[in-house]
């Protein structure tokens, strides 16, 4: 049998033989998309409370708060447009209230950029998911207004072609999340976990070169995520109605961007000398990338600063890519950001084979 | 045209041995000297031997030797190549059982053996990989994950690993550190048949029984240097003491009497020990002690062993790869 295919099977075969490799190739991606899906469900008929203060005598304040409304997500309230709004919104200890300033209307008839402000609480889970839900709203507002350029300065994202849930817009977020985790921490602890029991070393005495090992765990590590998000994806649909799809486009993205995550944990993995300093090393670089790539919310209405490290991230350009084309339909900019990816895996590809050391020093 | 090189202070025709190592370092920062100007070479078919306690330079040197670990200076080839250049070119002619060798715990020994011999490009029918178990006697533990095998089943694997590819040369890093008795003699064995197959074996101990019952060749490492070098007899011969017949509690009166008879004769404790200066003497040396009347409880022949070369060069016995001293 070809060596690669050989070195594919075999970690794989260890691999799933593993409870915990197992829990997170299979159960862990459902049970997220379950739990976020449950949130977004359970709240039928008793949606998160939206007071809204409009101040725009304009139209498109008005359709901003109908698309709100079909989403099913918030039960909007009107707020008095005689009161002062952060004033109301201290006085009534409101954890959520939504003001449209009176020249939305007209800066987007005149091709500015409009601005709305989302009073609340930014600790609050129901706030970021509320930023999510608005973001995704002020889209389709710019979509249905000017075809599709950016219309709000709050989240400001291509709109959507259709009325999506909130779980639509969490799904592609969730699956380069999956990407990241799966590939990358589990890279970066298989080379500790190699090092400090001489499976290195002990590979290092056979014909098996650095690159056709890193090429095999990338080939397992594809192929396991697609089948685990297919699944993941099969339950979701059967349960939560979702309304995103996955596209041949999005399955290039998940097998280029575990390309990029297997390639990044390895270079991690040259650093990383025992089990300890591996999950050290991965949540260093893992965990501001979970929160601050985009996969649960839009980093458009962030610091600048924040949306300046985003860009560094590589599970940024995986999430856009994704969103871009299982959500908006728009491929060219899918395209655009695989190619980034590609890039990027190739790089550390390169970098982690050559850093890497099977040898004792 | 022939190459000459120098090792262990001699010029020999290079590609002549399997392995030829001439001034052999690696250092450490800031100034340790694990490996300290080593030269041996190691004729084909032998058993070669590195001995020495914990931290002499063994495995470092074994596994410059197997192309895991890059010198600081000095000259090796192995199978003919430049290992500090060319080693991919050799790997699939050589075998290694790394120290503390562990197998991939959730593989178990069928698939362990069938998943290297694709590594080394070696094609293997299922048939063949079960007749390598039962060659190191595991084949009735074919299925048994290797993290369920015990230490001298998991080392037998790791022997059978090692010789997947049927290497010309093969490298043994302690493979009984750690084993019970049976254990041990189950490995020698495996090693013995090894060797009768033509392999070259590299074997790095701490036990002075298992080199002395295995190797034809022994190197002898104390603080990164070797301090002797040559076969099990010739460092006894060279380094050990006599061989001794002992009186046990033979006394003062013993001692007399035999010095009476022009027999020279030391008291250790109140045994009378006789040494004699060759092996050959002894048929002699017994007839004339049993013509004597000497009272003694019993009497023995003491064969000097690597453990009295050992202890005269080092100045202390070891355990377990530990010096005692």
């Amino acid at each position: 049998m070809n060596k690669i295919l050989s070195d594919t099977i075999n970690f794989g075969r260890q691999y799933l033989r593993t409870k915990v490799g197992a829990f997170f190739a299979f159960v862990f991606p459902i049970l997220l998309i379950v739990l976020f899906g449950a949130v977004f469900t359970s709240g039928e008929g008793t949606g998160v409370s939206l007071p809204v203060q409009n101040l725009d005598s304009g139209p498109y304040s008005q359709v901003l708060i109908d698309i709100l409304e079909q989403t099913g997500y918030f039960d909007i309230s009107n707020i008095s447009t005689d009161v002062v709004i952060s004033e109301y919104v201290d006085d009534k200890s409101l954890t959520l209230a939504l003001f449209i300033p009176d020249d939305f209307s007209s800066d987007i008839s005149s091709n500015q950029t409009a601005t709305v402000r989302l009073y609340g609480d930014p600790t609050k889970s129901s706030y970021m998911v509320s930023m999510v839900v608005l973001s995704a709203a002020l889209d389709q507002l710019g979509y249905s207004v000017s075809g599709g350029a950016p219309i709000a300065d709050i989240e400001q994202k291509s709109p959507g072609s259709k009325v999506l849930e909130p779980y639509d817009f969490l799904l592609p977020g969730f699956v380069g999340l999956t990407v990241m985790v799966s590939a990358m921490y589990f890279m970066t602890a298989t080379c500790a976990e190699h090092r400090s029991r001489g499976y290195f070393k002990l590979l290092a005495t056979t014909t098996l070169k650095k690159s056709e090992w890193l090429t095999s765990k990338f080939l397992f590590n594809s192929a396991m995520l697609i089948v685990s998000l297919l699944l993941t994806f099969i339950i979701a649909k059967t349960m939560f109605d979702l309304k995103a799809s996955i596209t041949p486009m999005s399955l290039v993205m998940v097998v280029v961007g575990t390309f990029m995550f297997t390639s990044l944990g390895m270079l991690f993995g040259t650093i990383a000398k025992d089990p300890e300093s591996a999950s050290a090393v991965s949540n260093i670089v893992g965990f501001p990338m979970m929160f601050l790539a985009g996969s649960f919310w839009d980093l458009s209405a962030a610091p600048f600063y924040l949306q300046a490290i985003a860009m560094a991230m590589p599970l940024t350009y995986l999430n856009n890519g994704l969103r871009d084309t299982m959500i908006y339909g728009n491929e060219a900019s899918a395209a655009v950001n695989l190619v980034i990816v590609l890039v990027l895996g190739a790089i550390f590809f390169v970098l982690a084979s050559r850093l890497m050391s099977w040898k004792e020093k | 045209m022939l190459k000459l090189i120098r090792v262990g202070g001699e010029e020999v025709v290079a590609g002549s041995s399997v392995v030829e190592v001439s001034e052999l370092r690696k250092e450490y920062p800031p100034d340790v000297k694990a490996v300290d100007g080593v030269s041996f070479s190691i004729p084909k078919g032998i058993v070669f031997s590195l001995l020495g306690p914990n931290g002499a330079g063994k495995t470092t040197t074994v596994e410059i030797l197997e192309g895991l670990r890059t010198p600081t200076s000095g000259q090796i080839r192995v199978l003919d190549v430049d290992a500090a250049r060319d080693y991919s070119s050799i790997r699939k002619r050589i075998g290694v059982l790394p120290q503390n060798f562990e197998p991939f715990d959730l593989l178990n020994p069928i698939e362990a053996i069938a998943y290297w011999a694709d590594l080394f490009e070696v094609s293997m029918s299922k048939k063949e990989v079960e007749s390598r178990l039962d060659q190191v006697g595991l084949l009735h533990r074919k299925s048994i994950m290797s993290k369920n095998l015990s230490g001298g089943e998991k080392r037998k694997l790791g022997i059978a690993l090692s010789l997947v590819n049927d290497p010309e040369l093969l490298f043994l890093d302690e493979p009984t550190t750690g084993l019970d008795p049976r254990a041990r003699r189950d490995l020698w064995k495996l090693i013995e048949d090894t060797k009768k197959k033509g392999t070259t074996v590299v074997l790095t101990t701490h036990y002075l029984d298992e080199a002395e019952k295995l190797a034809d060749d022994v190197a002898i490492m104390h603080k990164g240097k070797i301090i002797a070098h040559g076969s099990p007899s010739q460092l006894i011969k060279k380094y050990g003491k006599k061989t001794a017949i002992v009186l046990v509690d033979a006394g003062p009166e013993g001692l007399k009497e035999l010095s009476r008879r022009g027999i020279q004769a030391a008291k250790h404790d109140n045994d009378v020990i006789v040494e004699v200066s060759d092996p050959s003497e002894l048929r002699v040396m017994f007839a004339k002690l049993s013509s004597i009347e000497v009272k003694y409880k019993e009497m023995y022949t003491r064969r000097q062993t690597l453990e009295d070369v050992f202890l005269g060069l080092i100045g202390a016995k070891m355990e377990e790869g530990v010096l005692q001293e």
